[in-house]
């Protein structure tokens, strides 16, 4: 895109990466100004393969530099009812590009009136993150039921796929394999997959120091998907003071206060839209 | 990068002359050795500390009159309001701080002794500049080794009131106004602004206050207390320790 | 190596009460050691129940309110009613991974009041690419947020009223300035409840 164009394309409100910072900011760079930190899930993602379908498993630390900047937040992203994606790395870049997949999936299931194969989602994320040449930071682990049944992708920033019947992502994948190797079992049950996912994320967030919090997990099978969030809290906080903390009115010096009334504009709820208006998403 | 652990100071016990005792290689070494900030990652917080400062003096016709603030900072984080950045060295002389407060005060209480030692060989007070001589000496020997300070030695001796700026460049002025820090621009501008020879005392001290107080406002790393000594024949005196924010309701309700 | 983030200076909480939320931030206007001013606007309202709290870097502070105000006033304008806060957000979000690779060097914190009800909090965090940090209680933002993470972890209470939470805010930004070089300078606290906007300007520590 030139940035001559840059106004209108805002204002027409078209997709696409925006390059008009990029070189004040090289150039700030240069003279020795450091960028900010970027919110990253240094994490423990997983999934395995069950008898009738798929677990995914995350833990639920984000981290900014050495600060926990969430301690709860969800790295196991929708793309589909049946299709659900882990993810590591800079949280912006899985965020965004999970969410992108998941509106072109949600489409494309429009398009064909079929119900979206994981397969899709995989060619659709690695064509992405190819195509970005590992500059979208996002390590993906993608876990779905389809027509051929469950099936489970990791997906690295460079766009290389695998496909395995457990997986492991993060900076926590080395803990949480260890569990993984030592459990995993053909054909197990659902309740125990459950718990060799649990055993896995736990060992991430005990062992990794860029994993931490609770353990979300995710169920898909031939029924749908279970979403399991919190399952485990090993880290709720237990030293509160009891009662808090209480000022009197009047602690803060006020040098001067004002109050704006809310000017609420008259919400016209009668639109144009039509009631049988199509939903999305 | 060889270890940390590696390394070791090659000078010896007291500095003073540390340089001569250099072996030639070195001194052919000495602009190879680590920047102390970087031999253990997260030290510059320490080793920075009171890099940001506002410290002044400067001789009027009544004495000497030296104010200093209170802040010390690790990079932007405020680690301390209430810092004493002037240095007792004996009843006659002070000692500023700026820079390394390890260096500051551990060369200052250095040179308290060694004034001693000079007081008691001599049977007379040591003058001013004999003394930052001595500190002067000190740095320069260190030059390159990565001490910081930046002190001003003031005080009374038999030649009346005197100041010198003393730094681990090795630099040694005499002048009668000094400012020293990352503040020293702004209080210079209300201190040499308001600044006359025959000012009053009360006029003196009310300046000096006044010019580390705009330094504490303008200058994010100074901050905290004012603090003014006040030194005449008889010696030094604390004059006034006074909360910045006071001063900042005091001064902007006289504007008013 | 300096932080863009520490070119200017600031310091931001949000906080969510009891069909309450209060935004408070810094005054100062700074270019590295030097305090340039102490009437900086660092929070803007957008619309009637969101805010936008913006620390950074200041040229895009203000280059990014003028987005988001242009982007939120068309919104008005074809949809003939206000952003909700959580679009907002989301909108925010966007734009700024819009420019993922070459960010602009800001981290808004929005806040506002939406939900069935349009009383329920909202809170929402972002680092610069725009990843959301979604909460319950309180978000910081800004040079400090060290300091006051530690101070709103331990003061923050839930379900507050517009009065406690303002106290509450105060305490935690007025506490957390004065452990930063950086920010401070007075600070600007806004408590929004359905009512309406109450704008308070405290006296803090002026070095």
């Amino acid at each position: 895109m030139l940035p001559s164009s840059a106004p209108l394309h805002e204002a027409l409100g078209l997709g696409g990466f925006n390059f008009d910072n990029t070189r004040r900011n090289q150039v700030l760079g240069a003279q020795g100004v450091a960028a900010p930190r970027v919110k990253k899930t240094g994490t423990t993602i997983v999934g395995v393969v069950y008898k009738d379908g798929v677990v995914l498993g995350a833990d639920t630390r984000a981290t900014e530099g050495e600060t926990v900047c969430d301690k709860n937040c969800e790295k196991i992203h929708y793309i589909a009812d049946n299709i659900w994606c882990c993810g590591a790395g800079t949280s912006a870049d899985t965020e965004a590009t999970t969410q992108l997949v998941s509106s072109q999936i949600e489409l494309h299931r429009l398009a064909t009136g079929k119900a979206p194969r994981t397969i899709t989602a995989l060619t659709m994320l690695k064509r992405k993150l190819f195509q970005y040449q590992g500059n979208i930071s996002a390590a993906l682990v993608l876990g779905g039921f389809d027509c051929n049944g469950p099936s489970l992708y990791t997906v690295y920033p460079h766009g290389s796929t695998d496909s395995l019947p457990y997986v492991t992502m993060g900076s926590g994948s080395l803990a949480a394999m260890a569990v993984f190797e030592a459990e995993y079992k053909d054909a197990m049950s659902v309740e125990e997959a459950k718990a060799l996912v649990q055993a896995a994320i736990m060992s991430g967030i005990n062992n990794d120091l860029g994993s931490g919090g609770s353990v979300d997990m995710l169920v898909i099978n031939k029924d749908g998907n279970t979403v399991l969030r919190n399952v485990v809290r090993p880290n709720e906080r237990k030293f509160r003071k009891a009662g808090g903390y209480s000022f009197p009115k009047g602690t803060a010096k006020v040098l001067t206060q004002t109050f704006t009334p809310l000017s609420s504009l008259p919400i016209d709820v009668t639109t144009t839209r039509s009631p049988a208006a199509m939903e999305v998403g | 990068m060889a270890s940390a652990l590696d390394y070791t100071l090659p000078v010896g016990a007291h500095g003073t002359g540390a340089a001569d005792r250099l072996a030639p290689q070195l001194l052919d070494a000495a602009p190879m050795l680590p920047d102390p900030s970087e031999r253990c990652p997260g030290v510059e917080k320490h080793v920075r500390m009171l890099h940001g400062t506002t410290t002044l003096a400067f001789k009027y016709q009544g004495g000497v009159v030296v104010a200093v603030d209170s802040r010390a900072s690790a990079g932007a984080y405020i680690a301390s309001q209430t810092v004493k950045k002037v240095i007792e060295i004996n009843p006659f002389l002070l000692g500023t701080m700026a820079g390394g407060a390890a260096d500051c005060s551990y060369w200052e209480r250095y040179l308290g002794m060694r004034c001693r030692m000079f007081e008691l060989d001599q049977k007379k007070r040591i003058s001013v500049a004999a003394a930052s001589k001595i500190l002067s000496n000190i740095t320069h020997s260190y030059k390159g080794y990565g001490l910081s300070m930046g002190t001003m030695i003031c005080g009374w001796d038999e030649s009346g009131p005197q100041i010198y700026y003393v730094d681990s460049d090795g630099d040694r002025l005499h002048h009668h106004l000094f400012s020293v820090g990352s503040g020293s621009t702004f209080a210079y501008g209300v201190l040499d602004t308001g600044y006359r020879y025959d000012l009053t005392k009360d006029e003196a001290l009310a300046l000096a206050q006044r010019s580390i107080f705009a330094a504490t406002y303008r200058d994010a790393y100074s901050g905290g207390t004012v603090r003014v000594y006040h030194i005449d024949q008889k010696g030094w005196q604390r004059m006034s320790e006074t909360d910045s924010m006071e001063l900042y309701f005091k001064f902007r309700q006289e504007k008013a | 190596m300096s932080s863009i983030m520490q070119y200017n200076g600031a310091a931001i909480i949000a906080m969510a009460g009891k069909d309450c939320i209060a935004i408070a931030s810094d005054k100062r206007y700074g270019i590295r050691n030097q305090t340039m001013g102490c009437q900086m606007k660092k929070i803007f309202q957008v619309g009637d129940k969101t805010f936008v709290g913006l620390t950074g870097l200041a040229t895009d502070m203000q280059t990014l309110d003028q987005k988001f105000r242009f982007r939120s006033n068309m919104y008005r304008l074809r949809e003939e009613r206000e952003m909700s806060t959580e679009a907002f957000a989301n909108m925010v979000t966007s734009l700024l991974y819009e420019h993922r690779f070459g960010p602009y060097f800001c981290e808004p914190i929005v806040a506002g009041l939406g939900g069935e009800d349009g009383k329920s909090p909202f809170l929402c965090g972002m680092d610069l690419l725009g990843a959301q940090v979604r909460t319950e209680d309180f978000m910081v933002g800004g040079d400090c947020t060290e300091a006051l993470y530690g101070l709103c972890e331990s003061m923050y209470r839930p379900d507050l009223g517009p009065d406690e939470l303002f106290e509450v805010i105060a305490q935690c930004l007025l506490s957390g300035v004065d452990r930063d070089c950086l920010a401070g300078w007075g600070c600007v606290v806004h408590v929004l409840t359905p009512e309406g906007v109450t704008t308070r300007d405290l006296k803090g520590r002026m070095d």
